[in-house]
């Protein structure tokens, strides 16, 4: 296969930019596409060219394999990297990329066929001996009948889009008091997130971990796996904290899983970068989840242990160079990632779009910052709350969370309300520090994690404001019609004392 | 100068005595403690404080009579007033929230979904209106058990922040 040249990335936001500065290293072009409502994003800035691709909501834009298609052409692009989201688990589009000549730096479609719908992925992973969630291989028809179903293997259930990924469209389920609004609400997230309202249901294991291997695949039939991540600090089935290794796996537990996550990315004939997802209970049993046919949000703390930048190892699987290792790395200190999202924990998490008036990032020795936003954009409502993903790496899981807290607590952000404190309280809760924290962590502790207040800062916050308020009100005084300065100011005749007045009303 | 400072969630305003000394040193009472404050105020809201020996670094952000303030980690919103603007606002006081309840949307985004109709009886925590913002589906739930009164949701359309959605009686 011949060198790529020049990237078109079918997405937006931080992901869009991670991508683009890969490129950028390598020497390779990069094309972007924006909708509507990212004609100020930053990963238009960041590329070499941008292509106008439709609509603000992404059915009509970053959905539209035509559009997407096209802008490549017009670029000259020859080949396509998909992000995560949008396109990047869509087999149609791969083949579509295909038909018109350009490499889409991902699995082939076939690949995807067979691990996209979650039911039949379940199917093929039975099929070669490894272990599944127990629950339904086939999607539901009816609400009566999930109901029985859900009866016969007893509550709690998952209800899980059979098209979906990344927490959208899945409703955990006490019992039948609330299936009803469950079914319903998975049925529609699922609809709109994926154009495919195919439910299914899963037995939820109690307490389990959320543990999943990241895998590479090339094309001359080498499959490895490059260690896994703990995701089990997720909210609404959204992860929040990821890191590596693992607090609760032995090296034996990591090379057994490794070792199947390697078989059921062969399973499928596997290429390029994915991630088999595992839930791991109390005795350490552990079990298929769903694979992900794509690079994950929490990429970076595998890079920051292994040494590796897993988009440049995609780029060169995608134009048919061998992996450079050929087994497992040991991995090397330890990582941590926590997601800002734009949203208040103190409001139930409700999504705070809105414009970032100013922002500050952490520095200093071993944190990376991967964010799309800029001083002055409007975070726009139609996309994804994630706005930035912070990680750290140290020597040891201690020093990793006191560098993350510390990173954190440089963080700056006016204008929206983010998550920053609530990640502070998650960091430093004793269960995640004992680092045996499983999915319903966050759910169950969710009081304690809005955060204690310490009077004494209290205290010389109210001194701050006393003394905020007092120079902002004299400032005002002398701009103000009447006030001392402000006269003076009116006299010199610049500005008339009326529109002065208007201007102070309109406050 | 006396300040009234109320902070969110607390129910009493605390007096707080400010004096200024020159340049950016103020000597400030509040609780019957008196500090001596070295306040450098710099751009975009943020200011450096200065306060027996130790040193804390402050962000501010207004919203509505509300500051924010950030420090240490620890945000706190406190509502400051001095006398003469108190004494405005108590003319203006927020109604009481008995009666008719008035849900509006908690943020920009798209109604989805209008779960209930004119004249519908429902319960204390009962769906509304389901709307999306940054791909989250949000169930608006009912205050109170009532009657729904107006509707001015309509499924489809987009909505600002704060646009009135349902009145429940």
């Amino acid at each position: 296969m011949p060198k790529i040249r020049k990237v078109l990335v079918a997405n937006r936001g931080e992901i869009a930019i991670r991508v683009m500065r890969t490129c950028k290293e390598l020497g390779i072009a990069t094309v972007a596409v924006y909708s509507e409502a990212d004609r100020s994003a930053l990963h238009v800035r960041t590329a070499d060219q941008a292509f106008f691709v439709g609509p603000p909501p992404s059915r009509e834009s970053y959905l539209v394999q035509q559009r997407i298609l096209d802008a490549a052409k017009a670029a000259g692009a020859d080949a396509i990297h998909p992000g995560y989201g949008f396109l990047s688990e869509n087999a149609s589009f791969v083949r579509a990329c295909e038909a018109a000549g350009i490499t889409f730096i991902g699995p082939p479609a076939a690949a995807m066929d067979a691990m996209g719908e979650k039911t039949r992925a379940r199917a093929n992973m039975i099929k070669v001996g490894v272990p599944v969630v127990p629950g339904t291989t086939e999607p539901i028809a009816t609400e009566a009948e999930a109901r029985e179903y859900a009866q016969k293997i007893g509550f709690p259930i998952m209800l899980k889009a059979a098209g979906g990924g990344g927490g959208k469209g899945m409703r955990r389920v006490e019992g039948m008091g609330d299936f009803e609004s469950a079914w319903r609400s998975a049925k529609s997230e699922a609809l709109n997130s994926f154009g495919n309202d195919a439910v299914y249901i899963e037995k939820y294991l109690e307490k389990p971990h959320h543990v999943e291997i990241q895998v590479f695949a090339d094309t001359h039939g080498n499959v490895i796996h490059l260690n896994e991540r703990e995701c089990s600090a997720q909210r609404r089935h959204q992860k929040v904290v990821e890191e590596t290794p693992s607090p609760i796996l032995t090296p034996e537990l990591r090379a057994q899983m490794g070792e199947v996550a390697v078989k059921a990315a062969k399973a499928v004939n596997y290429v390029g970068a994915g991630t088999v997802e595992f839930l791991v209970d109390v005795h350490r049993n552990f079990y298929f989840l769903e694979m992900n046919t794509r690079l994950q949000v929490e990429h970076p703390v595998t890079e920051w242990v292994t040494g590796l930048d897993l988009v440049a190892l995609q780029i060169k699987v995608a134009e048919g160079e061998k992996l450079p290792l050929l087994e497992a790395p040991t991995p090397r200190g330890h990582s941590i990632e926590v997601r800002v999202y734009a949203e208040d924990p103190s409001r139930n998490f409700m999504p705070s779009p809105g414009k970032i008036t100013y922002l500050r990032v952490p520095g200093g020795p071993n944190v990376r910052d991967d964010s799309g936003v800029f001083p002055g954009y409007t975070v726009p409502n139609f996309y994804d709350p994630m706005i930035s993903k912070l990680s750290v790496w140290a020597p040891t899981r201690r020093e990793a969370i006191a560098r993350a807290q510390r990173a954190l607590s440089e963080y700056v952000v006016k204008g929206i309300t983010t998550n920053i404190r609530y990640l502070k309280a998650i960091l430093a809760h004793p269960e995640f520090v004992e680092g045996d924290y499983d999915t319903g962590f966050l759910g169950r502790e969710h009081t304690t994690l809005q955060g204690v207040e310490d009077p004494k800062l209290s205290e010389m916050a109210l001194l701050a404001s006393a003394v905020y308020a007092h120079q902002r009100d004299a400032k005002r005084a002398r701009t103000m019609p009447g006030g001392k300065a402000g006269a003076a100011d009116a006299s010199s005749g610049r500005i008339s004392p009326w529109r002065l007045a208007l201007r102070s009303r309109r406050r | 100068m006396r300040y009234f400072t109320k902070q969110q969630g607390q129910k009493e305003a605390v007096p707080v005595d400010l004096e200024a000394l020159g340049g950016d040193r103020y000597k400030l009472t509040v609780n019957g403690v008196t500090y001596q404050v070295d306040a450098l105020a710099l751009e975009h809201g943020t200011m450096s404080m200065l306060v027996d020996g130790q040193s804390y670094s402050a962000e501010f952000e207004e919203s509505g009579d509300e500051v924010g303030v950030l420090l240490r980690g620890q945000v706190s919103r406190f509502d400051v007033a001095d006398e003469r603007r108190l004494r405005l606002r108590a003319g203006t006081a927020a109604f009481s929230v008995e009666g008719k309840q008035l849900v509006t949307a908690p943020m920009p985004g798209k109604v989805v979904k209008v779960l209930v109709k004119v004249g519908d009886e429902v319960k204390e925590g009962q769906g509304l209106v389901v709307v999306e913002a940054m791909k989250m589906e949000n169930e608006l739930k009912s205050p109170k058990a009532g009657k729904v009164t107006e509707l001015f949701a309509k499924e489809g359309t987009t909505v600002e922040n704060n646009a009135k959605l349902v009145i429940v009686e």
